[in-house]
């Protein structure tokens, strides 16, 4: 029961992405792609309740699976070197034979091999993991087969890519299951390589030049983040002499031996969360199709980085270390948060909001409380939701619209009222309450209070990050009177989108029942941050209401509703115009009594947060940090 | 009920927000008006204010002659702003468009565009006979409250 | 029970906006007084929002009278979560919550001044947001809590503690107030370069309700304030009618400053205040 479950949520995406690879029909595709987010969906389900549980992977006909495993590893460090040379770049070359030189070091004359181990371990933090990554990840690929279908439309390709495409969104969620569910260091790794790989070939997917530049940084900033992850296994295996995670999370405690590896780990997470001053990365994965960014920003690739980071937090907790990474994390929510504000593309936005709020986890893992943890947490998963919804509507208007400037999508309640809906849900749950990501940014700012520094910046960063979710949403529902025309979309682009809003928007309702259900469970040492009564929780310090906030909220959005029903029929006034409105209610009257188009612009504050002036001091005061943590760390 | 819709009526007359346009005045009915504001006459006290925006206004004061150029902004700032509202033409050319009456460029008074309920005759008018002409354009909406 | 829930609801509901109402009347008395003027009667604001409610709708979209319905309500839910003495951090999310939803309304409309006073607004938040959240940081370090009750409950004003933090309330309470010199989304007299920002597009009854839901608002930060003296009512009333009084002045002698004027000193400013008020409370 438990092996075929394991099966089916790590091997079988493989075995669906090596389907769709081979049998190039787009029904059987779509089968395939429908089938396995079905069964990922069920499978993650049935995990409930099964953990925790530790797993040993059997022997493949007669091969031991930690062989397979390894030479697996080795031929795709291989194939990333192979890529190096082909794209002829000299750092991917470097730090990919670096990473097999350690690699084999630590294999072939470190390591003890053949004791039979766990390989594989289920606690309620991966099985949170596992969830959103399985369904929310399956939405996305469902969601992607339409929007594929479209993108190809326009690019008139002899033959089509969307096998390889689909294939490698697969392969991608299949790897990231692996990867929260791996006990060995080893197996993390390899996962984490994969993720690696799959997220470059998907960026370059379009093969266009931006595309192709911006492929080749995504594989050498993880491959720094891949080497230090191979340095860190190193330099740790003497000490522990194992890599099991469960095992040196033990160990690792009180231990200051353990600091350096630690670190290197934690820097290989910041590549993976794109944290500054690696920020580049996913920033220039935009230029993918928008599943591929609604991926890697919700589900997967970013979140392999912040749960490592949660994942280890009791082996740092309590040292300077841990400290280090607080301030590191509060830091980036800050800085990419105003550089979101002077962006105008909406996936760059959402972009820098997504590692804005990666910051922001990581902070809470530094702070290392078990109410920093539980917010950390929470965060992950209401992100994870809020930030898919976000993309596909981004998608979606993107694609009737052919822009993806927050100015292009003025007005486009007008349009296509549906998604536009469903957007502006998606992104007041981003800050408003009842929803949960900000239940898990006031858990964050009052486990931060006692730091100053770094409740300082969570401060000026939720700040910002009211400004640029209401700037857009206020955008979208820029709308002279009358009604919006209605608008059709796919069934398979509608109810991805549906579900997910239902989704942000059922998750922050039920937020008490998932952490006294889940998350409390996932936290270390402390599994009662939050008294829960009534749907409050509770702390010594504060009380955040779900329930009667949700009630109260919910009754006055109904009154509002009411009213706005009502107004409907109402004469609907002009905009003020100075008193030249002409007969357009987007023109006035200019010279010549000829009508002219209003332009209105948001602000942008280009010389403050323009993304040239900022992007320097933002990386430099990063770059500080990252020292002032690896040096506390020696 | 009939209580909340006394103190609306009461409130109408006690809270008058003004307008001021000018249509094509020489100023000087203009500086009049603004000196209504001044702490000489303060109209404030009655519970004006000079809104400057034809969404919160309920009274229009309107000055100088009407041309074809800017007869369209008048109607289009009277249309914005929502009933009940007042209109007050103050000044010998708002009445009818005073000594500029015949130019080839002048439509004539206020009435020629929108209906006026009073009328404000000077030239300039003084600060005394504009806030008068408040007073009285606020007996119109006194009716409304008997007639409602 | 009764006095529990439903005594501070219906204070919350009722009392705070006949309070908002009167405490505006009272700033249009003594700001007029200030320019040796006589001013209107302090009953002035009530007869204002009651004409506004009866003038005939007349919105420029449905958008708009959604986002000024949310944003009275919510304004009314973070008072009410006041005197039922929830967590001031939530308090304030709530009312975030509202003032989103205000701009968001100003900005559906397609008016550029409205758009420009929605984004003006957006900058007032950016500004005054960070500052009462370290303000509450402050409080919490103090009393070990984030809810009024606690807060209030303490046993010495919290002004000696907390004086710098209080003159950063006084920099977000004037840009709350929309006073100046940061009364540059919306301002209270006509003939602006932005006609009247935020606000131009909200007409008669959704003009009432965003007038209903700014005097919450008001009702909240002067709570806020009054929890700096929170050992004594009197205490308490002093210290708010203090606060307020220098508001008008202040609002009276100065003229209206840049957005980025604003953003720069009062982060600039208010970020060194507040920091040093909260080493001296890790120190001590």
């Amino acid at each position: 029961m438990l092996g075929t479950l394991l099966f089916l949520l790590i091997i079988l995406p493989f075995l669906a992405a090596l389907g769709c690879y081979l049998f190039r029909m787009a029904f059987l595709r779509s089968l395939l792609v429908v089938g396995s987010g079905v069964v990922l969906t069920v499978c993650s389900l049935a995990l409930i309740g099964l953990e925790p549980f530790e797993f040993k992977p059997p022997a493949l006909l007669w091969l031991n699976a930690d062989i397979v495993v390894s030479v697996l590893d080795f031929a795709l460090l291989f194939l990333i070197l192979y890529i190096g040379f082909r794209l002829k770049n000299n750092l991917i070359k470097f730090l990919a034979a670096l990473q097999i030189v350690v690699m084999a070091y630590l294999e072939l004359f470190m390591m003890e091999h053949g004791a039979s181990h766990a390989a594989i371990r289920c606690d309620t933090l991966s099985l949170v993991m596992v969830l959103i990554i399985s369904i929310i990840g399956s939405l996305i690929c469902i969601y992607g087969l339409p929007y594929m279908r479209k993108h190809e439309q326009h690019l008139n390709l002899p033959r089509s890519r969307q096998p390889r495409f689909f294939a490698f969104m697969l392969v991608l969620l299949g790897a990231m299951n692996g990867l929260v569910l791996s006990n060995d260091l080893l197996y993390f790794y390899f996962f984490f390589e994969i993720t690696t790989l799959c997220s470059f070939l998907l960026v370059r997917h379009d093969l266009t030049d931006i595309a192709k530049r911006n492929a080749e940084r995504i594989l050498w900033m993880n491959s720094v983040g891949g080497a230090c992850f191979a340095l860190a296994m190193m330099w740790m295996y003497p000490t522990t002499k194992t890599l099991e995670l469960s095992a040196i999370l033990q160990m690792a405690q009180g231990s200051n031996l353990m600091l350096w590896p630690l670190a290197l780990l934690i820097l290989a997470a910041f590549t993976k969360a794109a944290q500054t001053p690696f920020q580049s990365w996913l920033t220039g994965a935009m230029v993918a199709p928008t599943p591929v960014s609604a991926l890697l920003h919700s589900s997967t690739m970013v979140k392999a980085g912040v749960y490592l980071a949660v994942r280890l937090a009791p082996a740092y907790h309590g040292t300077f270390l841990s400290t280090a990474v607080a301030l590191f994390g509060a830091f980036v929510f800050m800085t990419t948060a105003a550089l979101a504000m002077g962006q105008s593309n909406a996936k760059k936005v959402l972009a820098y909001s997504t590692i804005s709020n990666l910051g922001l986890i990581f902070a809470c893992a530094g702070l290392n409380t078990s109410a920093a943890i539980t917010a950390a947490i929470l965060l992950i998963i209401f992100h994870a939701i809020s930030k898919a919804l976000m993309f596909m509507c981004v998608g979606t208007i993107e694609q009737k619209i052919h822009s993806r400037d927050i100015e292009d999508m003025r007005g486009i309640f007008g349009k296509m009222p549906l998604v536009a809906m469903f957007a502006f849900i998606g992104a007041l749950s981003m800050l408003l309450p009842p929803f949960g990501v900000l239940l898990s940014k006031w858990m964050a700012i009052e486990a931060a209070a006692n730091n100053i520094f770094v409740i300082a910046m969570v401060a000026v960063g939720s700040a910002f990050t009211v400004v640029f979710w209401t700037r857009w949403a206020g955008v979208m529902s820029n709308f002279p009177s009358g009604r919006p025309e209605p608008d059709h979309q796919p069934f398979l682009t509608i109810a991805p989108l549906g579900l997910m809003t239902i989704g942000a928007i059922g998750v922050s309702i039920f937020a008490p029942w998932i952490y006294s259900h889940f998350v409390s469970a996932a936290v270390p040492a402390g599994a009662d941050a939050y008294k829960i009564s009534a749907g409050v929780f509770t702390t010594l310090s504060g009380a955040f209401w779900v329930y009667p906030l949700v009630v109260l909220m919910a009754a006055a959005t109904f009154l509002a509703l009411r009213a706005a029903r009502k107004s409907r029929n109402d004469p609907h006034a002009s905009p003020y115009l100075s008193g030249l409105t002409a007969v357009g209610p987007k023109t006035f009257i200019g010279p010549m009594d000829k009508p002219v188009n209003i332009q209105a612009s948001n602000y942008y504050m280009l010389n403050v947060f323009g993304e040239e002036k900022l992007t320097m001091w933002v990386n430099m005061g990063a770059l500080i940090l990252l020292a002032i943590l690896l040096g506390g760390a020696l | 009920m009939q209580f909340i819709k006394n103190f609306i009526a009461k409130s109408r007359a006690k809270s008058p927000w003004i307008m001021h346009f000018d249509c094509g005045s020489c100023n000087g009915c203009d500086i009049e008006v603004l000196a209504c504001l001044t702490p000489m006459y303060d109209v404030e006290r009655f519970g004006v204010v000079n809104v400057g925006n034809p969404k919160h206004a309920d009274v229009l004061l309107v000055t100088g002659t009407v041309n074809p150029r800017n007869q369209k902004v008048l109607r289009n700032l009277y249309d914005q702003m929502p009933d009940p509202k007042g209109v007050i033409a103050i000044g010998s050319c708002g009445l009818s468009g005073g000594i500029f009456r015949d130019c080839y460029n002048v439509v004539g008074g206020v009435d020629k565009v929108i209906p006026v309920d009073v009328y404000v005759p000077g030239c300039p008018a003084k600060p005394e006979a504009i806030i008068d002409g408040v007073v009285k354009a606020l007996g119109k909406f006194e009716s409304l409250r008997r007639a409602g | 029970m009764i006095i529990k829930y439903i005594i501070p609801v219906l204070l919350g509901v009722f009392a705070a906006p006949i309070l908002g109402g009167l405490i505006s009347g009272v700033d249009r008395r003594l700001t007029a007084w200030l320019q040796s003027r006589y001013g209107p009667p302090i009953l002035q604001p009530f007869y204002d929002v009651a004409k506004l409610f009866g003038k005939k709708r007349n919105p420029v979209n449905t958008w708009q009278v959604f986002c000024a319905w949310l944003y009275c309500t919510a304004a009314m839910v973070s008072v009410i979560m006041f005197m039922l003495q929830a967590d001031l951090l939530l308090i304030f999310f709530v009312q975030a919550t509202g003032a989103t939803f205000l701009v968001i309304g100003a900005l559906s409309a397609v008016s550029p001044y409205s758009q420009i006073g929605g984004h003006r607004e957006l900058i007032q938040i950016l500004t005054y947001e960070p500052m009462l959240v370290l303000v509450f940081v402050g409080m919490y370090l103090v009393t070990g809590s984030f809810e009024v009750g606690t807060i209030a409950a303490y046993d010495n004003p919290l002004l000696i503690k907390l004086p710098l933090l209080f003159v950063v309330l006084g920099y977000a309470l004037t840009i709350k107030l929309r006073k100046s010199p940061f009364d540059f989304s919306t301002s209270h007299h006509g003939h602006q370069e932005l006609v009247k920002g935020l606000t131009t597009e909200y007409s008669g009854p959704h003009l009432a309700l965003v007038e209903i839901g700014h005097w919450y608002e008001v009702v909240l930060v002067l709570l806020v304030v009054s929890l700096f003296w929170a050992t004594n009512i009197f205490g308490a009333v002093i210290l708010v009618a203090i606060t307020y009084f220098a508001e008008i002045f202040v609002d009276n002698i100065t003229a209206r400053m840049t957005w980025r004027w604003m953003l720069g000193r009062v982060w600039f400013v208010g970020l060194a205040m507040s920091l040093a008020n909260l080493v001296w409370l890790y120190a001590s």
